[in-house]
């Protein structure tokens, strides 16, 4: 889950305040900011402070969690500071509290108890329909459209081409791609890049989170608000699979995104001049987690694997002796499957191969890495490996891995032959004047999850973000005077 | 460098986090909600009840939810309605209605959807339970249907559990599969093992009780077989007291481990809610919970359904009376007892007396658990 949280939330951290300002007007945001974003911990915190008239002061707060906990605690709170949803605030009694900030909470709590008129969580559309479009309809239009947009960055359409009706993408959806660095176009060839490889292999929540924010980014250049887009993105997100909308109510700038969504498959409508839509699977399950999601979707966009694999999430079963058997018969798949096996043998719904040093390196020199690799035999690891992985857990307290362990770790030996420099962005603290004072910040540090390294002799350490290890410090010498 | 030479092993477990199953018991005796009616009337506490059911939902997207009333003389479902949709658009003499506004009525779109669809069955449901109840029904009768509700919610917890551990295979189907073939119940702690708590649905229970437990003692034996049930499975059962006096409810968040509140401000029930009953399993090792210390651990009795300080009890089935059962014959299991002809003993040489039988009959094997007779 990581993985696929992070991005995003990456993104959110990055939009100054004001923009988080505009964002929480809308329930329907706050809602899917709400659950999408935010640690388990974190939600009670929200919750528990939502209906409370007083801010909460900190040592109350502090007594609630448990004392090991306090990570935990740290963790939650910093990600809510981030976001903006929580801030301190000094009470009559000079007490600093905890509080959620105003048009977060206004609007969370609209979105719990509803509200007049908001018409944030979309318009049914009224008119009746000719042609009804059924959830199965939806979702082969948003496989067909999503595997159409990975067939072209992996140049399968060109590869395998006769096997299938090609989908044809729009000029934004490879204008999009381009800019975000995943594929390039030198003259009419298309070269897929290393990020490219890293996002072909994500799972599909990722992938669409990926893709939508790059869509926000660049929503800026073309003349849109990436304010008005995010949030629209976010009402997307609660609409309801299965019924159609109503697109009388919305601005331009949202019907011209919603049309470049329907490239991708995220909502679907009969032509441009519809006057509804609807959200196909990819939209209405982006704030859910990726295991709710994974099934009904992955296992319509693994493609038309046939009766064999239809209904089941995973197809791919790996064994301890590095083989491979991945029972698809998806160009796609086995194009994503090539780059980092190589392969012996196919069949009408199977594929076989092996794992090899030297498959590996090639995938690793293509700019895929290693845990990449593993994100995809696990996300698409078959039922049956699960099953035996949850049998070898059963009466053992760890849970077994699903991939057997030694083929992830040599994935990743494999990998550390080549890369044994990794470069991480942040900021250094030194030049402390005793021990003491060194090692408060740094212990906070590494108790928010900020601390990269540490080196007590030198009194210095590293730290990927420094806000709030720089406001811990204030409040430190504030505290100390 | 550490991660150079690679000493470390790397495991990629599944990190997703799986949902919960919040199952709601409302305790809708109308004569205890009458007494309520000046601080917190019913309408209210199920407009609080439902801006929690909505918190809960908000928390995660494949959160699911259920609510059991637990009424003066059954206990009803409120949400998810089982009945047969037919049903509900036929009106008292078996007619359709056709007026067919009822079928598409207009689309609120202020609210987000699964939120509405929970609250429009639960407020219809609940008015249909009102509607049903007559006047006959209430007299005379102060209690609630606890037992029948909380047999209600587990049926549906298990259920759920199994269905969702059959959507996420793993062992977890198979051994559901296995517990319902032979239904043993050995194999059934499997499913619920501490190891793979954290890849099954989440479920508890919440009790939002109003009544007070004299009035439930003829229902001692199913609710403490629930509660059993309960710890078994662990589940935890949250225990939201308003009003009245619960001896078996403490008991049951006792043994499961749940939270248990009496609130001594009814009013501000969404907050107590909100606060203590919202966290999750997951959330609540991270969480300071009330709990109750002083738990009464008071039982009743099987033969006038009396809660009870001290009694008698069986020394073969260990069922409890409040006086000696009538001939010396245990009611439950028919054993003679040889009682003292004393009629009215001290009480600390019949407590000793009745130590020693207990503790030769837990030689013989004796099953630890109450046993479950019939009432």
């Amino acid at each position: 889950m990581a993985s696929a949280t992070s991005r995003p939330l990456e993104y959110l951290e990055g939009l100054p305040g004001t923009t988080f300002y505009k964002l929480y007007q809308q329930p329907s945001t706050a809602l899917a900011i709400f659950r999408r974003m935010l640690p388990d911990l974190a939600k009670c915190f929200v919750m528990a402070l939502l209906y409370l008239k007083d801010p909460l002061p900190t040592a109350d707060l502090e007594v609630w969690v448990n004392a090991e906990s306090k990570k935990e605690r740290d963790n939650a709170l910093s990600i809510l500071g981030r976001l903006h949803i929580l801030s301190t605030t000094l009470t009559g009694e000079n007490v600093r509290a905890y509080m959620v900030t105003n048009p977060f909470a206004a609007s969370l709590r609209q979105a719990l108890m509803g509200a007049e008129d908001s018409h944030s969580f979309g318009v049914f559309s009224q008119a009746p329909e000719q042609t009804p479009t059924s959830i199965a309809d939806l979702d082969e239009y948003a496989r067909r459209q999503w595997e159409g947009v990975m067939g072209y960055m992996v140049g399968t359409s060109a590869l395998m081409s006769g096997q299938r009706d090609t989908v044809n993408l729009s000029k934004g959806v490879k204008q999009l791609l381009q800019a975000g660095h995943l594929v390039e176009i030198r003259g009419n060839r298309v070269d897929i890049t290393k990020d490219g490889f890293g996002f072909v292999l994500q799972d599909v929540n990722t992938q669409v989170w990926h893709i939508l924010i790059l869509y926000v980014e660049s929503a800026e250049a073309i003349g849109m608000d990436s304010v008005e887009v995010l949030s629209f993105l976010f009402l997307l997100s609660s609409l309801e699979l299965g019924s159609s909308y109503d697109k009388s109510h919305m601005t331009p700038n949202q019907l011209r995104t919603l049309a470049d969504l329907a490239d991708f498959g995220i909502v679907y409508q009969e032509d441009a001049d519809a006057t509804r839509f609807y959200p196909t699977r990819l939209a209405t399950t982006l704030t859910s987690d990726s295991s709710a999601l994974s099934n009904p979707v992955t296992g319509s966009l693994t493609g038309p694997v046939g009766p064999s694999g239809g209904s089941s999430s995973g197809f791919i079963i790996i064994e301890t002796n590095y083989r491979l058997y991945a029972y698809t018969s998806s160009p796609l798949q086995i194009s994503l499957i090539s780059l980092f096996t190589n392969l012996k043998y196919r069949f009408p719904n199977l594929v076989t191969g092996k794992i090899t040093r030297q498959s590996v390196r090639r995938a690793i020199e293509m700019g895929i890495t290693a845990d990449q690799i593993i994100s995809y035999l696990l996300s698409h690891a078959h039922p049956q490996l699960r099953k035996h992985s949850a049998a070898q857990s059963n009466g053992k307290g760890v849970p077994a891995s699903v991939l057997p362990p030694t083929v992830t770790d040599q994935i990743r030996l494999w990998q550390l032959e080549r890369d044994r420099l990794r470069a991480t962005a942040g900021f250094l603290f030194k030049d402390f004047t005793s021990l003491t004072e060194y090692q408060a910040p740094c212990q906070y540090a590494a108790e928010i999850g900020v601390l990269v390294w540490k080196s007590d002799r030198k009194r210095m350490f590293f730290v990927t973000r420094h806000e709030q290890v720089a406001a811990f410090l204030r409040s430190q010498k504030v505290g100390g005077k | 460098m550490n991660s150079v030479d690679a000493s470390e092993h790397y495991e990629l477990g599944a990190t997703d986090l799986s949902p919960s199953l919040l199952t709601i018991v409302i305790d809708t005796n109308p004569h205890a909600w009458a007494a309520l009616e000046d601080s917190l009337p019913l309408s209210k506490a199920i407009a609080n009840i439902l801006v929690f059911i909505n918190a809960h939902l908000a928390c995660n997207y494949a959160n699911e939810v259920a609510v059991v009333a637990s009424h003066s003389q059954k206990a009803a479902w409120l949400y998810p309605s089982h009945d047969d949709p037919r049903k509900r658009t036929a009106d008292r003499d078996g007619d359709v209605v056709m007026n067919g506004a009822s079928d598409t009525p207009a689309p609120e779109t202020n609210k987000y959807r699964p939120f509405r669809i929970v609250e429009e069955q639960v407020t219809r449901n609940l008015k249909e339970l009102m509607d049903s109840t007559t006047g006959d029904d209430l007299r005379g009768n102060m209690s609630t249907m606890l037992a029948g509700a909380l047999t209600l919610a587990l049926s549906h917890t298990n259920r759920r559990t199994l269905a969702w551990a059959e959507e996420h295979g793993g062992a977890n189907a198979e051994d559901a599969a296995a517990d319902g073939n032979g239904g043993g119940g050995g194999t059934s702690t499997n499913r619920y093992s501490a190891s793979n708590e954290d890849e099954r649905l989440q479920s508890r229970i919440l009790v939002v009780s109003v009544s007070g437990s004299t009035d439930a003692a003829h229902q001692y034996i199913p609710v403490m077989n629930s509660i059993f049930a309960c710890q078994r499975l662990s589940i935890p059962i949250d225990v939201c007291k308003l009003s009245g006096d619960a001896v078996f409810l403490q008991q049951a968040s006792d043994a499961t481990k749940g939270v248990y509140m009496a609130l001594a401000e009814p009013r501000g029930l969404l907050q107590y809610l909100m606060m203590a009953f919202l966290p999750d399993q997951r959330s609540r090792r991270h969480l300071v919970l009330p709990t109750r210390v002083d738990v009464d651990f008071r039982a009743a009795c099987f033969c006038h359904r009396r809660v009870v300080d001290v009694g008698f009890v069986c020394s073969i089935c260990l069922s409890i009376f409040c006086e000696p059962p009538p001939g010396g014959d245990c009611m439950t299991c028919g054993t003679h007892l040889d009682i003292g002809d004393n009629a009215k003993p001290a009480l600390l040489p019949r407590k000793k007396k009745k130590k020693k039988r207990v503790n030769g009959a837990s030689g013989t094997g004796t099953p630890m658990s109450t046993p479950t007779p019939g009432p």
